[in-house]
């Protein structure tokens, strides 16, 4: 016992002897690591999967439900025969898929790269989308953007021309169509009726105007920008100065004019709330691309600019 | 061997003993996390040994990855709409183990196509859909439902708007037994996921629910994934 316990008086030089071995155990587990060979190719189906195609492991549980799904049974239901279908149908799918990334499809096919930028703005706004904003939010919001909201106005208006030199006029001027024209509106102003202009004054109906009411955008496209300024300011009943236009001098009368008119929160809040959950989802691709702009490294050539 | 050495002797057989421990708790995990792996959820989940082991291994995942959500007890949070994972009541499947791992890894609502995604809950208040006092009325419904105390008058038209303009039997079912295809939860079992209290289903109702849950296998390894769905099963299923 005596001797057995001697063995552990302290003798200075034995502090050498175990860092010394601990450097050496470092030295060949260092070795053993730099000389071992690359990880082998895997022979057999890791547990958890159902198949290895080309090293890339397919989960068992996604083989399941789609077992599940295509058949409409639970897996323990479905006959080998369809189990042995459905595993192919995915094993040819993921090879497929893996020629697709040989084949480099996102740099060359259109519908692939646009699917690849949708996936992943989806993903970036799966997030943000949790987020249910509150009334006020929306109320600020919809106070934002009120011209979104809008509902379009309409009118039904005439609109007369005086074509200049036109009809028994071969020699009027211009000046004097405008002085005819200014004539025909302080008739019509003073309750003459439009036959009536259309008669005495060498009027005729310009057929720009529909017949009956029209949405403003569709009369600014049949009147043309000039005219439908013109009739915009126009209320019920009211009668404009004569505008001179590349092919006389027109009088507008206007029988019916709803302006537009931005609708009340109430009214379109369901608008709104889709409005917002847009623009917070457009809010976070657009986040994702500035941070992937500051990440990337992009390079313009010479002239070029984005 | 001279006395010089004689005290190399003892520390040697200590860590060579130690070391066959190590070796020997090592093979068994390995063992064990392969059969928890290789065997169906079913199997898992009828072997308790394996739920034992797995429910080990998966406790610190599950305060890493979890608790911030669903609470370090699996109780859930009300506050943010995250269910309780240890009452046995499923949004989504029957609450197998297998259900649960799918759940984990594809998630909720997570942008991934796998994910759960079937179905929102619509902002109903917030949208327009229904009035605040028809809110109201549907929420006197929801406490009848459930036997608690309720206002008849008010869960009469409650009934009516659940059938009718809301529409909510679409996703809850006419009987209100919820769909677990889809995530609509059950509306007689007295369980709700943002609170109980009618100012708490009145405010799911007027704002909606669109809960959302990561895809853990992004992040997380196949096997962490099935012992956290083990854990989740033994916790729920224990009582």
């Amino acid at each position: 016992m005596a001797r057995f316990l001697a063995a552990f008086v302290y003798r200075p030089q034995r502090t050498l002897y175990l860092p010394a071995l601990a450097v050496v155990a470092g030295l060949l587990v260092a070795g053993a690591g730099l000389f071992r060979p690359a990880p082998r190719l895997l022979t057999a189906v890791p547990p958890g999967y159902v198949a290895l195609v080309n090293q890339k492991g397919l989960l068992f549980s996604d083989f399941r439900a789609q077992v599940e799904m295509e058949t409409g049974k639970s897996f323990a239901d479905a006959t080998p025969a369809e189990r042995r279908r459905v595993l192919r149908e995915m094993i040819n799918e993921e090879l497929l898929v893996q020629r697709a990334v040989v084949l480099d499809l996102p740099e060359t096919t259109n519908e692939v790269r646009t699917n690849m930028a949708i996936g992943v703005n989806t993903q970036v706004a799966a997030a943000v989308l949790a987020y249910e904003p509150t009334d006020a939010e929306l109320r600020a919001f919809y106070d934002k953007s009120r011209q979104n909201y809008t509902t379009p106005g309409s009118m039904t208006v005439q609109d007369l021309v005086l074509h200049v030199g036109g009809y028994q006029n071969a020699d009027q001027t211009l000046a004097q169509a405008q002085g005819d024209a200014a004539e025909a509106v302080y008739q019509l102003r003073a309750g003459a009726s439009v036959d009536y202009v259309l008669e005495h004054f060498g009027f005729s109906r310009s057929g720009r105007a529909a017949d009956g009411e029209e949405l403003d955008f569709a009369a600014k496209l049949h009147l043309g920008d000039k005219l439908y300024q013109v009739a915009s300011t126009l209320r019920d009943g009211e009668v404009s100065d004569p505008v001179v236009d590349w092919d006389g001098v027109h009088i507008l009368i206007m029988q019916r004019h709803q302006f537009p008119k931005v609708a009340d929160f109430p009214a379109v809040r369901d608008r709104v709330y889709l409005d917002f959950r847009n623009a917070a989802s457009n809010h976070a691709t657009e986040e994702n691309l500035g941070l992937l702009r500051r990440q990337a490294s992009i390079l313009l050539a010479p002239g070029q600019s984005e | 061997m001279s006395t010089k050495w004689k005290w190399a002797l003892p520390l040697c057989a200590a860590v060579g003993i130690g070391l066959a421990i190590l070796w020997l708790i090592h093979v068994r995990t390995e063992r064990l996390q392969h059969r928890l792996l290789a065997a169906a959820p079913e199997t898992v989940a009828g072997d308790p040994s394996l739920l034992r082991f797995a429910s080990a291994q998966a406790r610190p995942l599950y305060a890493q990855h979890c608790a911030v959500c669903h609470g370090p007890h699996l109780h859930g949070n009300p506050a943010i709409g995250a269910p309780n994972l240890s009452d046995a009541v499923w949004l989504y499947g029957t609450g197998s183990l297998y259900d649960i791992e799918r759940t984990l890894l594809y998630g909720i609502r997570s942008g991934e196509d796998q994910s759960h995604n079937e179905a929102d809950m619509p902002a109903f208040g917030l949208r327009g859909i229904l009035t605040e006092g028809q809110i109201r009325s549907v929420v006197q419904y929801l406490l009848q439902l459930n036997g608690r105390p309720y206002d008849v008058q008010a869960a009469n038209e409650g009934r009516a708007l659940y059938a009718g303009t809301g529409n909510c039997a679409d996703c809850h079912g006419s009987d209100a037994r919820g769909n677990n295809d889809y995530g609509a939860p059950d509306l007689t079992r007295n369980v709700w996921n943002s609170g109980g209290d009618p100012q708490a289903l009145y405010n799911a109702i007027y704002s909606g629910q669109h809960r959302i849950m990561p895809a853990w296998r992004r992040s997380l390894s196949l096997e962490q994934i099935r012992a956290l769905a083990s854990y989740v099963y033994a916790v729920s299923h224990s009582s």
